[in-house]
């Protein structure tokens, strides 16, 4: 414009109008655009933090959930120190939440299974699958934590992590007045822009959108304590057709289940279909974790399709550590196991931990067969299901084979031994309690340790605290906790104790 | 400036205007009014057609797709039944919704400008039964609709569209949580298609009126006021205080139907035939005169063709033959003359069954005769609503009975073993449509927790619910009655 206007000095002495008119034009079009374009480059971005390693991304990576539900960044790190009194230790890690260290041994900022995106012009952090399916396993109470990937996330308390949130959000201290100065201390260093706009609309609406949710999970409060490992799978499902809860069938209420673990996908995808998730209610991996992706707070619009499918490629093959980098195992015992698995187990379980042929794998054992607790299965309804067909509609990954069943799915037991405690509830602590009649299985242990039994095969059960950390005692005779079925001639219970020490062992090479 | 130049602007300017007034309307058209065929899947098989294939009625009766599919997030709490909220969105309302399907059966998708969702045959004519608590739903077309509780779905879209909150900011704010809609789809339904769609219910309350008068009973799950839904919105006559509640019927083997045999349709044999029975039900749910009259009657003949060759469905569950052929006889004896015989499929005198009278009473002469003209002036050739006065019920055909419980045209007596008690004996307070299947008194389940829980309650002593009446073969012994009911499941 500058040159245009020399090249013309004639016109530029003869129209003061001209200057007039482009010094308007710069004060009324040009200013107003050029903070538009900066205010774009700084809230209009959408960029999650990536990572080049499968696993890293696994650990880390983002589902798209932070759009929808992310916390900013220095809000979720404030929080634990503003609310304090609604967690039962420090931090995130009394949760149970597992933190990698810093090269100078300190905790990562953030623990494994949250992810970080720039939305809207915050970093926000979010849950992601890891989440729920990363734990740690230690040979002794002396000896470092190992982080296992894909198995079940057997410290995470699930529930006290979302009454932390609902609770903190309706005390008093959720604003700015107390999060700002903690951000502060933590040695946050917001710019001007965010400590005094960005962040205290941010703590407001974080505050809003907490509570409004509120309403939706006032339910979990009113459940029996899930402890660590565990979630109310399909009563959480129904909060996104916002059902109304107080009014459903007291029975569908009380069905803690463990989290699974999601390695070797690939072989319940191929050659057949398997029916997936305790009840088999889903034979499509992808769906089941696109709807397992829900709890990472993604929805239609905003689930990060291109991330979740490298988290789908890596748990294909992910595989899970062996028992024996671990503990010895007694390679001759465990042959004389090998025989009475064959007989008793391999039908339903399959052939080996790496190889899941079998006639009955993958398929539901109706509930008057395997006889375990029902409350599982009666919270996943029919009328849940067809509801769930409607999830997606106007993508071509709609979800079409949610089904209503009436037992429980047969398991692959691959990674067996990290999967403890046993049954789809969690309710008997370890390998060689389940392999006793129920009447001589644990009525109450506690849950929640990461310090191995090689010999019983399962956590330590029987320490009510450690290391500062009180454990969950899980009480059998508690609505959704039986630790019933599964028993029987055929299930191995009525096996000597020489046979079940033999099978156990060769469990151990699962 | 000369003027030349400005003209020449203007000229541009003009021009540039057209373009977008064109380009406009061509967006406005293809967003708002553009019609799309079903995907191949809907009409892959009959069965499919019937269950989930337009009849036309997104035209003018439509909800717009993501208002229907958000209304249950939104107002979750005025999804009721028998005064209580039922808890799990459309299916609470007891429709027929197979798994995978992205809308129950009866419920239709379909583009015009916009997806559109509206209602089939099938949503009052599809048939639910479990074999037991632990199973899941065997749907049958055809059949009795016996667990659809329109009533509550017709009370639910007219509760949602008076409350404040069906607005434009708290729906678009619940349909951006489930999709993406592109802006000209986002602008159209925040301006155009909610308020509109609102309107559009709202208009309907008062003719709905009766819906909720508090001095009738509610129809409950698988029941309609029939003859009342024609009085009101076809041809718009003023409320009286009649009250016709009815069982849906089955519409399979509409062959039997023939009417130089002096057959009748409908339970007071109100129409003369089954075309003309499901040109007035097409009509109903299309609410308003046929877009396209030549597609329409294609409809209507498909349908026609389809539900007279349809089969009843054979009772699925072992039956005693020898018992069923000891049952023959005592059939013969005391049925086959009203219900295998030239009277079968004809109107009876009430008095000589005695049933309740409320249905009968809510139709007369002179509405059918203007109901006739409403469909005439339509450019519509049936045969039509019958113009005399009507005397009785029509002797029903058995073809399925398994399947038609509960028995009598208001769906009075849950079982027909019950049917074979006198009126004083049967039931007088049971639970409609729970499906799980009752073998040994042959109807469903109609009490206990289950049936309590997922029902709705029936008090025989109601308007139009009366249980009297029939009560032929009520003297037979225990065994004999036994009997009959095996042979029945043979029909």
């Amino acid at each position: 414009m500058n040159e245009e206007f020399e090249s013309s000095p004639g016109e530029q002495k003869s129209s003061p109008w001209k200057r007039r008119f482009l010094i308007l034009f710069a004060l009324t079009v040009g200013l107003p655009a050029f903070i538009g374009l900066v205010m774009l480059q700084r809230f209009g971005g959408d960029e999650p933090v990536d990572y080049a390693s499968p696993t890293e991304h696994f650990k880390y990576g983002s589902t798209g959930g932070e759009r929808e539900m992310g916390f900013p960044y220095w809000i979720w790190r404030a929080l634990p120190e503003v609310c304090p009194q609604y967690l039962p230790g420090k931090g995130y890690q009394s949760l149970g939440m597992v933190y990698e260290k810093n090269p100078d041994g300190s905790d990562r900022d953030v623990p494994v299974g949250t992810s970080k995106r720039r939305f809207q012009g915050i970093d926000r952090v979010f849950v992601n699958c890891a989440a729920c399916h990363v734990s740690t396993v230690r040979t002794a109470p002396e000896k470092p934590a190992t982080i296992v990937l894909g198995m079940p996330a057997a410290t995470f308390n699930m529930k006290g992590f979302e009454e932390f949130f609902f609770k903190c959000a309706a005390d008093p201290k959720f604003s700015k007045e107390y999060i700002l100065p903690e951000i502060a201390r933590q040695g946050g260093e917001l710019d001007l822009l965010d400590r005094y706009l960005v962040y205290p609309i941010a703590i407001a609406i974080m505050r809003d959108r907490v509570l409004a949710l509120a309403g939706r999970f006032d339910w979990v409060f009113k459940q029996h304590e899930w402890g660590p490992g565990r979630v109310d799978t399909f009563n959480s499902a129904k909060v996104i057709f916002n059902f109304p809860m107080s009014h459903l069938d007291p029975r569908e209420f009380d069905a803690p289940a463990d989290f699974p673990s999601i390695w070797r996908q690939r072989q319940r995808k191929e050659p057949k279909e398997m029916q997936l998730h305790w009840d088999g209610n889903n034979t499509t991996v992808e769906e089941r974790n696109k709807s397992a992706a829900f709890g990472t707070g993604t929805t239609p619009p905003t689930i990060d399709i291109q991330r979740i499918k490298r988290v789908e490629a890596w748990i294909m093959d992910a595989q899970p550590p062996a028992f024996s980098d671990f503990f010895a195992i007694d390679r001759s015992i465990a042959a004389q196991g090998a025989p009475i698995y064959q007989k008793y187990c391999a039908a339903c379980h399959g052939v080996s931990g790496s190889d899941f042929t079998g006639e009955y794998v993958g398929t539901v054992e109706p509930l008057a067969r395997i006889g375990t607790d029902r409350r599982r299965l009666d919270s996943y309804t029919y009328t849940l299901a067809v509801n769930q067909a409607t999830l997606y509609a106007g993508y071509p990954w709609r979800f079409t084979h949610f089904q209503k069943t009436h037992g429980y799915a047969n398991m692959p037991l691959d990674g067996l031994w990290l999967r403890a405690p046993y049954l789809h509830n969690g309710s008997v602590p370890s390998l060689r309690d389940l392999l006793e009649p129920a009447a001589k299985r644990p009525k109450a242990f506690y849950r929640g340790y990461d310090v191995y039994d090689p010999v019983k095969v399962g956590f330590v059960s029987t320490v009510a605290q450690a290391d500062g950390k009180k454990f969950f005692r899980l009480d059998t005779s508690v609505p959704g906790n039986g630790n019933g079925g599964h028993e029987g001639k055929a299930y191995g219970t009525e096996l000597s104790a020489a046979e079940k020490t033999a099978l156990v062992e060769f469990l151990k090479t699962f | 400036m000369s003027q030349c130049s400005c003209k020449t602007c203007f000229k541009y300017i003009g021009l540039a205007l057209l373009v977008v007034a064109i380009i406009g309307a061509m967006i406005g058209y293809d967003r708002g009014f553009r019609e799309h065929p079903q995907p191949d899947w809907v009409t892959s098989t009959p069965e499919m057609r019937f269950k989930y294939g337009s009849i036309g009625a997104e035209f003018d009766a439509g909800v717009p797709y993501w208002i229907f599919y958000v209304l249950p997030r939104v107002f979750p709490e005025k999804f009721m039944q028998d005064g209580k909220v039922a808890p799990g969105g459309y299916a609470a309302l007891g429709v027929a919704w197979e798994q995978g399907q992205e809308l129950p059966v009866g419920f239709t998708k379909k583009t015009i400008g916009f997806a559109r969702v509206a209602n089939n045959c099938a949503v009052c004519h599809t048939t639910s039964y479990r074999v037991s608590a632990d199973s899941n739903p065997v749907y049958v077309v055809g059949g009795s609709g016996h667990t659809t509780n329109v009533q509550g779905f017709f009370r639910l879209l007219i509760d949602c569209a008076k409350d404040p909150r069906f607005n434009a900011d708290i729906l678009m704010a619940e349909i951006n949580r489930v999709t993406d809609l592109d802006l000209i789809d986002s602008l159209l339904y925040r301006f155009f298609i909610i308020p509109i769609t609102k309107q559009r219910l709202l208009e309907r309350e008062a003719q709905f009126a009766w819906l909720y008068r508090k001095d009738f009973p509610e129809w409950g799950r698988g029941r309609d006021d029939a003859m009342n839904l024609t009085k009101y919105f076809m041809i718009r006559a003023p409320m009286d205080d009649t009250f016709g509640p009815t069982d849906m019927p089955s519409v399979w083997n509409l062959k039997k139907y023939v009417w130089d045999k002096g057959h009748r349709m409908n339970y007071a044999g109100d129409s003369h035939d089954a075309g003309s029975v499901i040109m007035d039900s097409a009509l109903g749910l299309l609410g308003a005169a046929p877009k396209d009259k030549e597609d329409f009657l294609g409809q209507v003949k498909w349908l026609k063709d389809y539900l007279s060759e349809l089969p009843p469905p054979k009772y699925p569950f072992p039956i005693d033959t020898a018992k069923a052929a000891a049952g023959k006889p005592l059939f013969d004896t005391h049925c086959a003359s009203c219900h295998a015989s030239d009277k079968t499929g004809t109107p009876l005198p009430l008095a000589a069954v005695g049933t309740d009278r409320g249905r009968l009473d809510s139709w007369n002469k002179g509405a059918a005769i203007k109901a006739n003209k409403v469909v005439k002036d339509m450019g519509l050739e049936r045969r039509g609503l019958v113009e005399e006065d009507l005397t009785g019920y029509v002797a029903a055909f058995l073809d399925g009975i398994w399947l038609k419980a509960p028995y009598l045209h208001n769906g009075s007596v849950p079982t027909l073993r019950d049917l074979l008690e006198p009126a004083a004996k049967r039931p007088k307070v049971f639970w409609r449509g729970y499906d799980v299947y009752d073998q040994v008194k042959v109807g469903f389940v109609t009490d206990g927790p289950e049936a309590h829980r997922i029902g709705t309650r029936l008090d025989t002593a109601s308007k139009g619910g009366g249980n009297q009446g029939h009560e032929f073969g009520t003297g037979l012994s225990a065994a004999d009655k036994e009997a009959l009911v095996e042979f029945l499941k043979t029909l």
